[in-house]
């Protein structure tokens, strides 16, 4: 009799660990959050600001924009509610706003690097300046974000910008070996123009089994295992929902700016040897004087170490300074850590540099 | 048995499972992540996806002119009409966010000129007010200069008439009154020498 007892809670436990399963892998967490108006629209890109919650007065003067990459959504940003960073600099008194790059469509096939930086950016920079009624701004980076905020700040020196973050910044493609996109997309192996011709746009999916392949059985099957062991826990399960809803949000890359990437940046390495163009004009890294916090996760595969430590000696900037914490490429700023350790240190630094 | 039952409760009749499961995964990824880390697995994954693009290229060749001769026939626009048209609305939309910014920088500058106008305006007002204040002050002056002159005058005045009235006085005493006509007498001679009766 106890026995079955046993037997009929143990299979009601396991039905509830299925049905909670179930849900996690067929609903969509509730993520981005945090109160904001949109400013400022062009094409698919959007800048939001983020409704202040500290008055006027008490406020950091100089507003805090933020640049994720081109293929994600920048919603890992603030992720949920008590764990957002984006949440996190409201309450430290900052105005910060975000641009959302938005889904390419077929239109926006050719958009390049020189379009993001040289067109998007300064729009939105101006309708930041316009609304915070501050002229100079702080720019985050991070990923793909940092490689564009860098170009903008090489390019635009003298439009304001007082403290430029990268984070996880894909900068130097000199070490390959170290690389593994580098290997892959040797261009002994892989078409880039006969994949943009077939598609115009780089396609998510493919994007995606890029970055899952790296560490395919622990996104592919550990990931899934971790969660099933962790079903009992509500913060555990609550925390994968939100990152599983932001990383199964994948859509294309725009063409030109895969292209370049592909040849620019992983083949060539032509930013950090002074050769990459952007519309005729040479992007100087010396150039970039703002105050520089460069952060690097230990951990990160995507993003190794060595492509965002060759920077500083090659900037302009006096003021600079490697925050290297332990995490991986998404886990610093979005893992359970994120608020003991790096989000600290950004408004630290920043403050100081805020007034 | 009740007993046993309670005391093997707390044993996860999976751990051991879940162990070896963890294990093999361990020792799997290593094994993958060397594997997807090789040229042999770049070539591989490379040379299949050219060969699906190359394999596939006339598929999706025959398909797009299949297509838009469909769409021409039933007189839709086509993909690569409505990307057109779509790169047009961006253009359209840079200009009109260029039309913004200038705006901006226009109500900008009136705003600062308007400013600085205040600003004037506001300096003007306050030297004509300090102006006027010095000028209140020296007809205040004035007036209380004239005040004493006035004052001082009066006296002067009010002295005169007492001087006036003083003098008046001894003059009338030492000067009689005005007399009578009265009759002249003609006295004799001999009572005229002021033999008195």
């Amino acid at each position: 009799m106890t026995q079955a007892t046993d037997m009929s809670s143990d299979m009601l436990a396991m039905s509830e660990k299925l049905k909670i399963f179930n849900r996690l892998m067929t609903t969509k967490a509730a993520i981005a959050q945090t109160p904001k108006e949109l400013v400022w629209t062009l094409n698919k890109a959007k800048l939001y600001r983020y409704i202040p919650v500290v008055p006027a007065s008490e406020r950091h003067p100089v507003p805090l924009l933020l640049v994720f990459a081109l293929m994600n959504r920048p919603t890992i940003l603030d992720l949920r509610p008590g764990h957002s960073f984006v949440e996190y600099m409201v309450g430290r008194g900052y105005d910060v706003y975000l641009l959302d790059w938005g889904i390419p469509g077929p239109e926006d096939k050719n958009l390049k690097f020189d379009d993001y930086t040289l067109d998007y950016m300064p729009r939105a920079i101006r309708k930041m300046k316009a609304i915070s009624g501050s002229n100079e701004f702080s720019l985050l980076g991070w990923c793909i974000g940092a490689i564009l905020t860098t170009i903008y700040a090489s390019l635009r020196p003298d439009d304001g910008l007082r403290n430029l973050l990268l984070l996880t910044a894909p900068l130097d493609f000199s070490d390959k070996k170290s690389l593994t996109f580098a290997k892959w997309t040797d261009e002994k192996y892989f078409d880039v123009d006969k994949v943009l011709a077939a598609f115009g746009n780089m396609p998510g999916e493919m994007i995606d089994y890029g970055a899952k392949a790296l560490k395919p059985v622990e996104n592919y099957l550990g990931n899934y295992c971790k969660l099933w062991d962790s079903l009992d826990d509500p913060n555990v399960v609550e925390a994968w929902h939100s990152m599983n809803t932001w990383v199964t949000d994948i859509f294309p890359m725009a063409g030109g700016a895969y292209r370049q990437l592909i040849e620019d940046l992983y083949r060539n390495n032509r930013l950090v040897r002074g050769e990459l163009q952007i519309r005729g004009e040479v992007v100087n890294l010396k150039r970039l004087r703002a105050n520089l916090l460069n952060v690097i996760a230990q951990g990160d595969h995507i993003t190794p170490p060595c492509q965002s430590e060759a920077i500083l000696p090659k900037v302009g900037s006096t003021d600079q300074e490697i925050y290297r914490v332990r995490g991986g490429h998404i886990g610093i700023m979005a893992g359970s850590g994120a608020h003991k350790h790096t989000w600290p240190h950004i408004d630290s630094w920043l403050a100081l540099r805020s007034h | 048995m009740t007993a046993e039952s309670n005391g093997n409760k707390g044993a996860d009749p999976f751990e051991g499972f879940k162990n070896m499961r963890d294990a093999y995964l361990e020792g799997m990824s290593k094994v993958m992540i060397d594997a997807v880390n090789s040229e042999e697995y770049a070539q591989a994954t490379g040379t299949l996806l050219t060969n699906y693009l190359t394999f596939t290229a006339p598929f999706r060749e025959a398909l797009d002119k299949t297509m838009v001769m469909a769409l021409e026939q039933l007189s839709l626009p086509s993909r690569q009409q409505v990307t057109s048209l779509a790169e047009r609305f961006t253009n359209l939309e840079m200009k009109l966010d260029d039309i913004d910014a200038k705006l901006d920088r226009m109500i900008g500058n009136l705003e600062m000129k308007l400013h600085d106008t205040d600003a004037k305006l506001d300096r003007i007002v306050g030297n004509l007010e300090m102006t006027l204040h010095g000028t209140d002050a020296k007809l205040d002056r004035i007036a209380d200069n004239l005040d004493m002159k006035l004052q001082g005058t009066d006296a002067k005045l009010d002295r005169i008439a007492e001087l006036s009235s003083a003098a008046r006085a001894p003059v009338a005493e030492a000067t009689p009154a005005p007399k009578q006509p009265t009759k002249v007498e003609t006295k004799p001679p001999h009572q005229a020498s002021g033999k008195k009766r």
